[in-house]
């Protein structure tokens, strides 16, 4: 395999079509016009077949390779939004039974499949690293060459690269052609040509960069990729999610307990249906209608450096209302409201009365506040009675093996067992009175009580659930983006035009190529022939189509039918 | 000429390949902790039922087995267990043991210690700060901390009787 010299002394890889330099044909072929993709530059990965290196490089670098990867994600991507998602399941779900109960059979088999969570499996994620690699490699193995092929191009081309292109023509003996060519000079030159001139050959050129645009559109997929993977960097990107109670700190996870979050309130906001505004459309809706959901929120930051744990001193940075797509930014993090809980349990008043109605003993100052996060292990009263929590379930369940216990400590279902001593009783000798309380249930659980614990107030609180956001791959995903956009608008909007004219020994030639958008050429070279004695290009293609198209008719004639 | 381009493909490819790699390791590979084997475990001060405080630097000096726990998970219990018939033996070999309750009632982790009858000091961490500190977000798990602070392993998850004396035994200073 070796590098093929040109009789105009051009050096070419093995594999070039044309001349990278003169443009003479240096692989024969039978067709009339040229193939000019690529300007007939060798794509070298087509033509080495050596070490493994190269052969991994030559299956990437192929266009047809990269179509195959581009269908199959789409047709994967596709298949991944039949079903909804795993991490869009309601919460409580677990997909292992969600999907078949819901689904049967399809949603038991998407689920084994692994189609439930599909766009971060290993499969998924290999396909869009294929096509990442896949368009680095084919970039740079047409970009390169392309590039020293219009950088090396001769002005003075052979003449078999001229009669081989789609626009060609040439004159017969004529004199003052020097007078034509500068004429058709200025008028090029008027439409924003880049003239070259040698030897009084002269080559127009026009929106070279157009050519660059795939390669720039390249560029800006890889970088958008690029950005994609570096979410999984440390530090490049953060989705935490947290909880906070109405009047409660929480520190924002992902801070190193730098800062707090203080919800002051949340609420949901309805629209006011007494407002003649939206009246109307309130009926059509037939219920409510969500105005807003808002957490008033306060942040704050730790000022002392004491060890993790012990009380930290905070002080107020900034006060932010969170509202859907207005969250509260600090620094590189972002806390927008995603999710709330209305009327979450948060404290229970009770007092107790006697059972025997004909008990008049005076109970009335006995009440007492039990706080369902934390509540206090003994209420003491000045009447000598005296109220032990036994036992405490925030989320009340029965568990395998038949014990009460608790789901969480989320107050969600509390159940509460107390035991009651009358001034009588010594609490360490005697057992008081126990029982179980909880919403609607006040069961006795040592025979009859004489004694009953009843509720007389529950306070609720509104809790806010925030996403805490920190994406430093967004500028990275933004720049890529818009070099895409670049890319594919000067790959679209503009053209590379070239026109050739030779004095090859007093007969004029002249030829063009365009890499789209013929018909723009085919009126410049209108312009430049019109008053010179320059020769109108043939289009060599339509040539041979209306040669056809004659044979064709010629054939419909003498049978009456089309054999097409 | 060829070899150059050898060397240059070579390399792109090698790049590219490294990229893709790390992304597929960081993203399969069991997540590294927020605090982790090798770290120096962030200092923190806890307070226990008698409201009597514990810093982490005091223990410097001695092995510590910092478990988190709930009352509501089953494998925090049996592995209580353990360590409650297991303490006063390692104790006296210089390994200290900090259940840290992730932020529940006073009143649960007292009835809890009284229940299951349990020997060692039980903290609780209020408002979670050291919990999100270390990273928990499955119970149990348990930082095993040598005599200069360092993380010797994170262990996620329910542990025999057997694997949770083989842990004591790593973290007796000297061993």
């Amino acid at each position: 395999m070796e590098n093929v010299k040109c009789e105009c002394g051009h050096v070419n890889p093995f594999g070039t079509y044309l001349c990278e330099s003169c443009g003479k044909p240096l692989i024969e072929d039978d067709g009339q016009v040229a193939d000019m993709r690529y300007e007939g530059v060798a794509r070298r990965s087509q033509t080495y077949k050596k070490s493994i290196v190269d052969k991994i490089w030559n299956f990437f670098s192929s266009v047809k390779v990269g179509i195959w990867i581009i269908v199959l994600l789409l047709l994967a991507s596709s298949l991944g939004t039949i079903l909804p998602q795993e991490m869009y399941l309601p919460p409580g779900e677990r997909a292992s039974q969600f999907y078949e109960n819901e689904y049967g059979t399809f949603g038991k088999l998407y689920y084994q499949l692994g189609l439930h969570d599909m766009y971060t499996s290993w499969w998924y994620m290999a396909l869009i690293a294929a096509l990442g690699i896949s368009l680095v490699i084919c970039s740079l193995d047409r970009f390169v060459p392309l590039y020293r092929a219009l950088k090396t191009q001769r002005i003075t081309r052979h003449t078999k690269f001229l009669e081989r292109q789609k626009l060609f023509a040439k004159s017969g003996q004529i004199e003052n052609i020097e007078e034509s060519f500068a004429q058709a000079e200025e008028i090029l030159k008027k439409k924003k040509y880049n003239i070259r001139k040698d030897n009084g050959n002269i080559l127009a050129e026009k929106g070279r960069f157009s050519r660059w645009g795939p390669y720039v559109n390249h560029i800006g997929l890889i970088i958008f990729l690029i950005g994609c993977m570096l979410r999984f960097f440390p530090e490049m990107y953060l989705d935490e999610h947290i909880w906070v109670r109405d009047g409660e700190e929480v520190v924002i996870k992902g801070t190193d307990g730098e800062y707090f979050l203080r919800n002051e309130e949340f609420k949901v906001v309805l629209y006011d249906e007494d407002d003649e505004l939206y009246r109307e459309s309130l009926e059509r809706a037939g219920a409510p209608v969500v105005q807003k959901f808002q957490t008033s929120a306060t942040l704050l930051r730790r000022t002392s450096t004491n060890a993790i744990g012990s009380e930290p001193e905070l002080e107020e940075v900034k006060h932010h209302y969170i509202r859907v797509n207005d969250p509260l930014t600090f620094g590189e993090f972002a806390l927008y409201q995603v999710d709330y809980k209305l009327n979450e349990l948060a404290e229970f008043t009770f007092t107790i009365e006697a059972v025997d109605e004909a008990n008049e003993e005076d109970l009335s100052e006995i009440e007492f506040t039990v706080n369902l996060y934390d509540p206090e292990m003994v209420y003491e009263f000045e009447n000598g009675y005296r109220i032990e929590i036994m036992e405490y379930f925030p989320n009340f369940v029965i568990n395998d093996n038949r014990e009460p216990t608790t789901l969480n400590r989320i107050p969600d279902n509390p159940r509460i067992i107390f035991e009651v001593f009358t001034p009588e009783m010594d609490p360490d000798e005697d057992q008081g009175e126990i029982s179980l309380v909880g919403i609607q249930i006040n069961e006795e659980l040592n025979g009859e009580n004489d004694y009953r614990i009843r509720m007389i107030d529950v306070e609720m609180r509104n809790v806010t659930a925030l996403t805490i956001r920190k994406d430093r791959t967004i500028p990275i995903l933004s720049i890529g983006g818009i070099i895409f956009m670049i890319g594919l608008v000067q790959g679209s909007y503009w053209n590379h035009r070239r026109i050739w004219l030779q004095n090859r020994d007093g007969e004029i030639w002249v030829a063009g190529h365009a890499n789209k958008n013929w018909h723009a050429l085919k009126n410049d070279f209108q312009a430049i022939t019109k008053n010179t004695a320059i020769p109108m290009p043939i289009d060599q293609t339509e040539e041979n189509l209306n040669e056809r198209s004659k044979e064709i008719e010629g054939v419909e004639d003498n049978n009456g039918s089309t054999k097409q | 000429m060829k070899q150059k381009r050898l060397i240059i493909r070579s390399v792109i490819l090698i790049v590219m390949v490294a990229a893709i790699g790390y992304t597929f390791w960081s993203h399969f590979s069991t997540e590294r902790g927020l605090v982790d084997e090798g770290d120096v475990a962030p200092n923190f001060v806890l307070r226990d039922l008698e409201d009597n405080p514990i810093e982490l630097n005091d223990l410097k000096g001695k092995g510590v087995y910092m478990n988190f726990w709930a009352t509501y998970c089953s494998f925090c219990r049996q592995k209580m267990q353990y360590l409650r018939d297991h303490y006063e033996d390692y104790r006296e070999k210089g390994v200290e043991i900090v259940a840290v309750n992730v932020n529940e009632s006073k009143v649960q982790v007292e009835r809890h210690k009284q229940r299951f009858d349990i020997n060692y000091r039980l903290f609780i961490d209020r408002n979670n700060l050291v919990t999100n500190a270390y990273g928990v977000a499955t119970l149990p798990t348990t930082f095993l901390i040598d005599e200069n602070g360092i993380v010797m392993e994170r262990q996620l998850g329910a542990k025999t009787e057997e694997q949770v004396l083989e842990s004591l035994d790593r973290l007796i200073p000297g061993s």
